[in-house]
């Protein structure tokens, strides 16, 4: 019975200093199966994963592999059993091609020398197999986030791993390249490789998972059959109370415009990466911006934040403005610094908090205070440092700093990435908040489904233009997929604004 | 000692005279504490300038440019001033010109781009240069005898602490100035600023920080501190006169306490007191024990592979 299975992890708990990680943990993986891992932030998903790949040793538990009982001492342990894991952040060399980089650690033979040659045929053959389209000589640096993420599954594959551990892989993919990952796993599946999935997004562990696991604070709350799954139910399982996934629509009567931009255009290294931009943001209205990421979001948040000077054209800002960057780690929280610092770094930089050139302590604290109860960030006190806290807390600081003082614009970046079901909603609601209380937002997203709930109108970007601004009643999924990916020209901008 | 031992010298000999050459008796402390200021201010300037994440490794320029500034204030224009103003009007002219000088390298930095490290180091030797034809041209003594300029005027030096010792009243500069590069970092708003870019420049830009006024400014304060070593060498516990190559390494030195001190303003006057002692009791080593001074180097070096594996090795106990 038990050697059906191709993992059985039985009993696992963890404690860290203050924390239990992983209380009495059961997971079972069969040959063949895309199992999803699903939990928030801190529920316990990546300690569970490091016991298994031999990173961290559970305190107690046993864990089995093809019915055998083994002990993980190392990720080197985990590799011969045929267990490999693709992380977050890739671990491959930029300058390297990618026969190098999946050459990298082989000792194959009895040579000092690795044999490329070998290697790069192989490579070819698997490629080929799973159509993964990667050429062996291919420099990994050139390649795509969505080759990159293949050339490390055909690492593992080369190594022959049979359990993939895959965390977060779709973080970094467009909507197309994550389809065609799905294929890759079931394709995998058919050959009896078996995938463990981590991940928030429910529609894509519905999509591809045959089985998934769900975890809240380091328990099992439940392990659901492809035919039990349901959105609603997963959510509420992961985050322990009714989530709203979709916010109920608010339409309110916009008013007077808070950003008018005309003609705005940027060029950049000679390359033009805006062009002609005419749009504007009222009073109570959120303008959701869609499209492929990549495509001037990024140079378009860096003008109106006024990083960068438009080559051409402008824009006016009719009062108070707050800028929410998408990228979190890189441009909104400063990681070594306290939650505190993070919370009041905007307001100093503007000049509040001082008295003569001093930072008034005492103001800081008390307003800090107040934000924490007021955007419920958990944190033990003030003084802890940015990089102790879940990403979901990151991202209410930069939601309090930013809300608090009810700025007439919201340019909100990627609010939600990364972000589990809870924080989200979280993060919706206080977007309609701000809706309510009489501001206007740019809403920037890759996300489709936050666009088309949040927004009253849809602008699409491509390649740095605006190919359309629809009314969200004239818009659905399909619509605006085709508009993205620029197969259909929308009306000119200028006539739907 | 294994390596005074493998020298071939008596180790526990060795190791007395050090200590006696840096803490025995009065005169020997108050050497020492003549070396505390430079390298104070030296790792201050370190710390200032890298909390913006630049590396200044012009201070001996700065401390050369900032001793000329002080001796030209004290030979000829304090003749000119009333008494209670020549000190404090030569060490801050000091303290302007060394921050001018790491300027020049920041406006670089900020208007073209140019990599601080290599203008700072470039602006090193263009200083030295700059000194030796002062001290054998414009400024030289009127016998024009020796490369040295004529001494300041006696009622412009810093006057002495101990009697018959090189110690002088400006080493009590090194605790205030700890004190205050502590309190301008954690508690001014320029300071949280300074740190913000540091920390995260694009954070800080986003949140409306002028990102490269405050490095430009870091630098230059960077400079002004190294500004003012240089003062102190000349109207502090040294002979008064401009002379070649008297910065002496102290630029270099105090960047090494500063990494000791893992840059922290606080961590910099123990870490001074220990590079003082060891420059100041390698000479009664050497005349004693018959170890080469040099080794002092080495030792020196030792202590800074112990701080980084030490720093290493507390980063890897807190990452499991």
């Amino acid at each position: 019975m038990a050697s059906d299975l191709l993992l059985e992890m039985r009993g696992i708990t963890k404690a860290f200093p203050g924390v239990v990680a992983n209380r009495d943990i059961d997971l079972a993986v069969k040959p063949g199966e895309v199992h999803g891992l699903l939990g928030e932030n801190g529920a316990g998903k990546t300690t569970l994963m490091k016991i298994l790949y031999g990173l961290v040793q559970p305190d107690q538990g046993s864990i089995a592999v093809r019915g055998n009982p083994v002990v993980i001492a190392s990720p080197r342990d985990a590799l011969r059993l045929g267990i490999g894991m693709v992380h977050q952040h890739f671990m491959l060399v930029p300058d390297m091609t990618v026969a190098e980089n999946i050459a990298l650690g082989l000792r194959e033979g009895r040579t000092p020398l690795t044999r490329l040659g070998t290697v790069s045929k192989r490579i070819e053959a698997l490629s080929k197999q799973y159509g993964f389209n990667l050429e062996p000589d291919d420099v990994v640096g050139s390649l795509s986030l969505g080759r990159r993420q293949r050339t490390e599954i055909l690492k593992l594959l080369y190594r022959g791993a049979d359990l993939l551990i895959l965390d977060e892989p779709t973080a970094v993919l467009t909507p197309t390249e994550s389809n065609e990952l799905f294929s890759v796993l079931r394709l995998l599946g058919w050959q009896g490789r078996s995938t463990i999935f981590i991940t928030h997004k429910l529609d894509e562990l519905i999509a591809v998972a045959d089985r998934c696991t769900v975890l809240r604070d380091g328990k099992v709350v439940g392990s659901l059959a492809k035919a039990e799954m349901d959105q609603r139910a997963m959510a509420r399982m992961m985050v322990g109370r009714d989530v709203v996934l979709r916010v109920p629509r608010l339409t309110l009567l916009p008013g007077d415009p808070v950003l008018e931009a005309t003609h705005l255009s940027l060029t950049a290294a000679g390359r033009p990466v805006l062009y002609n931009l005419t749009f504007a943001v009222r009073e109570r209205e959120v303008l959701g911006v869609a499209g492929v990421d990549g495509n001037g979001q990024q140079e378009l948040v860096e003008v109106l934040a006024g990083l960068v000077k438009p080559t051409a054209g402008g824009f006016t800002v009719h009062g108070s403005a707050a800028v929410i960057p998408a990228d979190r780690h890189g441009d909104a929280i400063a990681l070594s610094m306290t939650l505190s610092d993070n919370l009041v770094m905007t307001d100093i930089a503007k000049g509040r908090f001082r008295r003569r050139g001093l930072v008034r302590g005492d103001e800081v604290h008390r307003h800090g205070r107040r934000l924490l109860t007021e955007y419920d960030i958990r944190a033990p006190h003030l003084k802890v440092r940015a990089s102790a806290m879940s990403g979901g807390n990151q991202q209410k600081v930069v939601l309090a700093r930013s809300l608090y003082r009810q700025p007439r614009l919201l340019i909100a970046a990627q609010p939600t990435r990364g972000l589990d079901v809870g924080a989200i909603e979280y993060v919706y609601q206080k977007i309609l908040d701000h809706k309510r209380a009489g501001g206007g937002t740019l809403l920037i997203s890759t996300e489709l489904d936050e666009i088309l709930s949040l927004s009253d109108r849809v602008a699409v970007m491509v390649s740095g233009r605006l190919v359309a601004i629809l009314d969200i009643h004239d818009v659905d999924l399909e619509k605006l997929g085709l508009l993205m990916a620029g197969v259909v020209q929308g009306p000119e901008p200028a006539a739907a604004s | 000692m294994l390596i005074i031992a493998l020298a071939g010298a008596d180790s526990v000999e060795a190791i007395n005279a050090l200590i006696a050459g840096s803490f025995g008796g009065t005169i020997a402390i108050a050497r020492t504490l003549t070396f505390l200021l430079p390298l104070t201010l030296v790792a201050l300037g370190w710390i200032v300038a890298f909390s913006s994440r630049r590396i200044n490794v012009g201070f001996e320029g700065q401390i050369l440019m900032g001793g000329v500034a002080a001796a030209w204030a004290g030979i000829y224009l304090a003749p000119h001033i009333p008494f209670p103003l020549q000190l404090p009007f030569a060490v801050l002219i000091a303290v302007v010109a060394g921050g001018l000088y790491a300027a020049i390298a920041a406006l670089l930095w900020a208007w073209r781009g140019v990599n601080e490290i290599i203008s700072t180091l470039m602006l090193n030797f263009i200083a030295t240069g700059i000194v030796a034809w002062l001290v054998a041209g414009p400024m030289q003594e009127p016998t024009h005898q020796f490369p040295n300029s004529p001494p300041v005027v006696p009622s412009a030096l810093w006057p002495h602490l101990l009697p018959n010792s090189t110690l002088t009243w400006d080493v009590l500069l090194a605790p205030i100035l700890v004190a205050f590069t502590w309190f301008v970092m954690n508690r001014t708003a320029a300071g949280f600023l300074l740190r913000l870019t540091g920390s995260n420049e694009r954070a800080a830009r986003f949140a409306g920080v002028s990102t490269r006024l405050v490095t430009v400014m870091s630098l230059a304060a960077s400079g002004a501190l190294a500004g003012l070593a240089g003062s102190s060498l000349i109207l502090g516990a040294g002979t008064g006169k401009l002379a070649a190559q008297f910065s002496a390494g102290f630029g270099f030195d105090g960047i090494v306490v500063a990494l000791v001190a893992r840059n922290n303003p606080l961590a910099v006057l123990p870490a001074a007191v220990l590079f003082a002692a060891l420059r100041s009791g390698s000479g009664l080593m050497e005349a004693r024990a018959g170890v080469s001074s040099q080794l002092v180097f080495i030792t020196q070096g030792l202590v800074i592979l112990l701080v980084a594996g030490s720093a290493f090795l507390f980063e890897q106990m807190a990452l499991d």
